[in-house]
């Protein structure tokens, strides 16, 4: 038993594991502080949480190389997955993102923001010694087919998300700046295309971050009841269990998206403190890890999983402080919900299998 | 790329992209420390006034008593049924199951939506559950968690039907009550009120019986859900009032019309207090309280019964031979007709310089009338001669010292003023010049003339102590607290005391032999002052017979009766009209006479 302990110390990084964990509990404790039936989310939030270690212990004793080897056959089952939704998926709030398995719904959106990456650096890594525009100009081709299909559904929040961590890759993998800046004018100038093509909520939702009290009750009433509950916490908060926002129904979606809300007007800014300074470290001894690795696959895709990882947690804190608009998104280890938390800890699992084995896949 | 330049490359573009991304998430952490640090006071606010409301709770309605403590509207306690204000919308399947299951009606659900049960978690669907209903629905509980029984106050008449137009009603606040309410800047007392008196005493006196709403801080959820309460301040009920009406009197008036239309009104004529106030038929006030159906208001508006008509103070009939005493009144204080003056009636007066004939009540007349006998036997031949020669201008202002033709100011809403015509008035309502006959017709009290049983009540009331000078009134006492009335100055002319004794005399002989009403008189410990009246609602031609059998019933005569007694020290004033009930003494007169037995049997005379 020890010694299985002590393997698996060996194994793992345990400043991250450390980071991660505080998080996790931390989005513990705001969930059984809310007065609404919380008996059931925190023993289902348990079991989410448990059902999530033990793919990322399996990860951590998965040898990368396997990873390596399956990541276009697993991106092809992804992409496949995701056309699947677009039939047989379950339509909620006029989206299909969902797949029930049973009991359990499969949100492939999030997987992709593992698989993507997992591809884009196998493509990297493949032909690292011929990288050249037309690489990157195929990276660009595969990042664009999930990022359409998940468009479709329709998840604005998500395919930026994955588009940024495929993006993210490229840059990493060295595309020149004079492509990147042309590329950004590019997207600048074929944005008011893009807002033509927009959905009319999703358009509704952007004009409501910039305003959110033209309509108070209608779209903005979300924004408005989430800054009422930041905004209400002050410099030390409520205390816990004692946001009226959240415990009196103002706050929508409390468990779940607009959790940090729910910290925040508990805990206030010192405690928001804390947990931006955990995010920090977070993804500050991810960054760390990439850099010692030796494999172009397991920097790129580390860093790429951890940026994954930074921007759900930017684009929820923003949207809940009413930066952006209110995209459907958890945040990572503290929102209520299995997908989020098991892709989050199965993000973190491949970090530390690819830190285990740093030479493993070495050139 | 070989391997070392990438592991360069990589190196500065992720310390690049880690600069980036400390700098991404300071972008929130400002945001949130404008919103929790510097806007903190403007976002607790805004959380505050999310959750906490101040509801107020609206006052105990006032009840209203008789002089001797005779509850004539109150306050019961009633156990409603009620249904969770966030199933509302499950109405109409509950209201089916109700009946199937357990033949329960809802009679509320009209309007439901306006009345402000606002941050109450149930609204009342019935009032009306008979105890046995209420154990069935306790018992079948479990088929209908939406539902629940709660007790509240609602209205109450104890009297049903009887006093109706006194009493008065109450009913929900409507527009035109907001309106008002808003234009007298009383809205804040009427916070969390659903109900405002619509008639009556209760209209008249809500300043008093409505009180004042109390308000309790409390604790809601999104749905509006109420969590908890914070803190309360209780309501200061309305004020319990005494009316100047004696109940027993009202109820003994009441039966005595039987099912005859008509209105009594008896005044206490030492301190203008009213005792009676009867108008017939009448409705049950209860009705209202809840929103009256669209069938119930249109019986109750009838246009033959015209029961919602209050007829004490807003029905307008021609006095008749009641306006005699007046008009005797005065040609004596104009120094005609003084006795000994007397005529010889033979059945009619013809105009003088004219054709025309006015006809007297009886078919050959009085044989020798003075003016005491005149008013005994209610002759129209001596009246018609005293008119055309008093004149309109000095009989009209003997009558408005009487307050004819105006508003007594009563403590009650919806007084008529009547009518005294004059040569103006007709030039201006009918563009037409006065006659010389209209004069004498008005003498005896038909014409243009119109009083209210009140007005006729009021002006028996100073003949019977013409020193009074306070306003006739139903106000008694407030919480037990008796209200003295204001006297009121005005400039009168005086009456001589002989001629008053002449009148009272004169009024006195109505119920001795040979007067109008000489059957009343004789079974009678005390001696009244009286005088009938028959006033015409058909124009006889002449020589035509006047046949109660042929004439359909409304057109017959109105038939009044005024009286006070005793005659020699007046306790008790009353005047009846009994509308198309025929001759005044026979009709109205046993009414009055009823009343008159019950009040004076207990008084020292």
């Amino acid at each position: 038993m020890i010694k299985v302990l002590q393997k698996y110390k060996k194994r793992v990084d345990i400043h991250l594991l450390a980071v991660t964990f505080f998080i996790i509990l931390l989005g513990l404790i705001t969930l059984s502080g809310s007065n609404l039936d919380t008996s059931n989310i925190i023993v289902n939030q348990v079991v989410n949480i448990f059902v999530g270690l033990v793919i990322f212990t399996i990860l951590v004793f998965t040898n990368p190389r396997i990873l390596f080897s399956y990541a276009p056959i697993l991106f092809l089952i992804t992409i496949f997955l995701l056309i699947l939704v677009h039939f047989f998926g379950i339509e909620s709030n006029g989206a299909k993102r969902w797949l029930a398995f049973g009991a359990f719904n499969l949100q492939p959106s999030e997987l992709m923001k593992i698989t993507l990456p997992l591809m884009i650096a196998w493509l990297y890594q493949h032909y690292q010694n011929k990288i050249t525009l037309w690489l990157h100009f195929a990276a660009i081709i595969l990042i664009s087919i999930p990022v359409y299909l998940v468009l479709l559904q329709p998840d604005l929040g998500t395919s930026i998300m994955i588009a940024l961590s495929g993006f993210l890759i490229i840059f990493l993998a060295g595309i020149s700046w004079r492509l990147i800046l042309s590329s950004m004018i590019f997207v600048i100038l074929s944005s008011p295309f893009i807002w033509i093509n927009l959905h009319v909520y999703q358009k509704n939702r952007i004009i409501n971050m910039l305003d959110p009290f033209v309509d108070p009750l209608g779209t903005g009433y979300h924004t408005i009841q989430s800054m009422i509950a930041i905004g209400s916490g002050g410099g030390f908060g409520k205390g816990w269990g004692k946001g009226s926002q959240t415990n009196l129904n103002f706050l929508p979606e409390a468990n779940t998206d607009f959790i940090f809300a729910v910290y925040s007007e508990e805990f206030g800014f010192f405690g928001v403190v804390i947990i931006f300074t955990l995010f920090l470290l977070l993804i500050f001894r991810i960054f760390i890890l990439a850099s010692n690795m030796q494999s172009t696959f397991s920097k790129l895709l580390t860093v790429s999983l951890g940026v994954s990882i930074f921007s759900s947690i930017f684009v929820n804190i923003a949207m809940i402080s009413g930066l952006l608009p209110i995209v459907g998104l958890p945040l990572p280890f503290m929102s209520y919900g299995g997908t989020s938390m098991v892709v989050s800890l199965a993000s973190i699992g491949i970090i530390m299998s690819l830190n285990n084995h740093k030479t493993l896949i070495a050139n | 790329m070989d391997n070392y330049r990438f592991k360069y490359f990589f190196k500065k573009r992720i310390q690049i992209l880690f600069g980036f991304l400390i700098i991404l998430l300071f972008i929130p952490l400002l945001k949130i420390f404008y919103l929790q640090i510097i806007q903190f006071d403007r976002f607790i606010a805004l959380s505050k006034n999310n959750s906490i409301k101040i509801v107020p709770i609206p006052p105990k309605r006032g009840v209203i008593l008789d002089r001797n403590n005779v509850i004539l509207a109150d306050n019961k306690l009633v156990h409603s049924l009620e249904i969770d204000r966030t199933f509302f919308s499950d109405l109409s399947e509950i209201r089916a199951r109700l009946k199937k299951k357990l033949n329960i009606d809802i009679d509320i659900d009209i309007n439901i939506k306006k009345i402000s049960y606002l941050y109450e978690n149930t609204v009342p669907i019935s009032f009306s559950l008979t105890d046995k209903q209420i154990a069935n629905f306790v018992a079948h509980q479990y088929l209908f968690p939406k539902l629940s029984i709660k007790q509240r106050f609602i209205r109450d008449y104890p009297q049903g039907k009887s006093s109706a137009h006194l009493i008065g009603f109450i009913n929900r606040i409507n527009d035109k009550d907001i309106s008002f309410l808003e234009k007298e800047n009383l809205t804040n007392r009427y916070l969390g009120s659903t109900h405002i008196g619509k008639s009556g005493i209760e209209k008249f006196y809500e300043n008093l019986i409505h009180g004042s709403p109390g308000f309790k801080e409390i604790e809601v959820d999104a749905k509006q859900n109420v969590i908890r309460t914070l803190q309360e301040k209780k309501p200061i009920p309305g004020r319990a009032i005494n009316l100047t009406i004696d109940y027993r009197l009202q109820k003994i008036a009441e039966k005595a019309f039987k099912e005859k239309k008509g209105a009594l009104v008896a005044i206490d004529p030492n301190n203008s207090e009213v005792l009676a106030y009867v108008s017939q038929p009448t409705f049950n006030p209860a009705l209202f309280t809840n929103g009256i159906s669209h069938e119930a208001w249109a019986n109750l508006n009838d246009k033959n019964s015209r029961t919602m008509l209050d007829r004490a103070v807003a029905g307008l009939y021609p006095p008749g031979s009641t306006l005699k005493p007046f008009v005797a009144l005065a040609a004596l204080t104009n120094d005609i007709r003084k006795p000994p003056f007397s005529i010889f009636d033979i059945g009619y007066f013809k105009m003088p310089r004219s054709s025309k004939v006015f006809r007297d009540w009886k078919r050959g007349g009085h044989g020798t009338v003075d003016i005491i006998k005149a008013i005994a036997v209610s002759c129209d031949t001596f009246f018609y001669g005293l008119g055309l020669e008093l004149g309109i201008p000095n009989l009209n202002k003997v009558l408005d010292d009487f307050n004819f033709g105006k508003k007594t100011e009563i403590d009650i809403d919806g007084e008529k003023s009547g009518l005294i015509a004059d040569k103006a008035w007709k030039k201006k309502k009918f563009n037409e010049s006065w006659y010389a006959g209209e004069t004498a017709i008005t003498a005896i009290g038909q014409g243009f003339t119109l009083v209210t049983p009140l007005q006729l009540a009021n002006a028996t009331s100073k003949l019977a102590n013409p020193s009074l000078s306070i306003k006739p009134h139903l106000l008694l006492s407030i919480d037990g607290i008796k209200q003295d009335k204001e006297e009121v100055k005005e400039k009168k002319q005086s009456y001589s005391d002989k001629n008053l004794k002449l009148i009272k005399v004169g009024m006195v002989n109505v119920t001795k032999e040979g007067g109008t009403a000489a059957f009343l008189g004789k079974k009678s410990n005390y001696q009244m002052a009286s005088k009938t009246g028959t006033a015409q609602l058909f124009g006889l031609k002449i020589d035509e017979e006047y046949s109660e059998d042929t004439l359909p019933d409304n057109l017959k005569d109105h038939a009044l009766f005024i009286t006070y007694a005793p005659a020699n020290d007046p306790k008790i004033v009353i005047a009846v009209i009994v509308e198309n009930g025929g001759h005044g003494g026979s009709v109205a007169g046993p009414i009055a006479k009823e009343v008159l037995d019950a009040y004076l049997k207990n008084k020292k005379l």
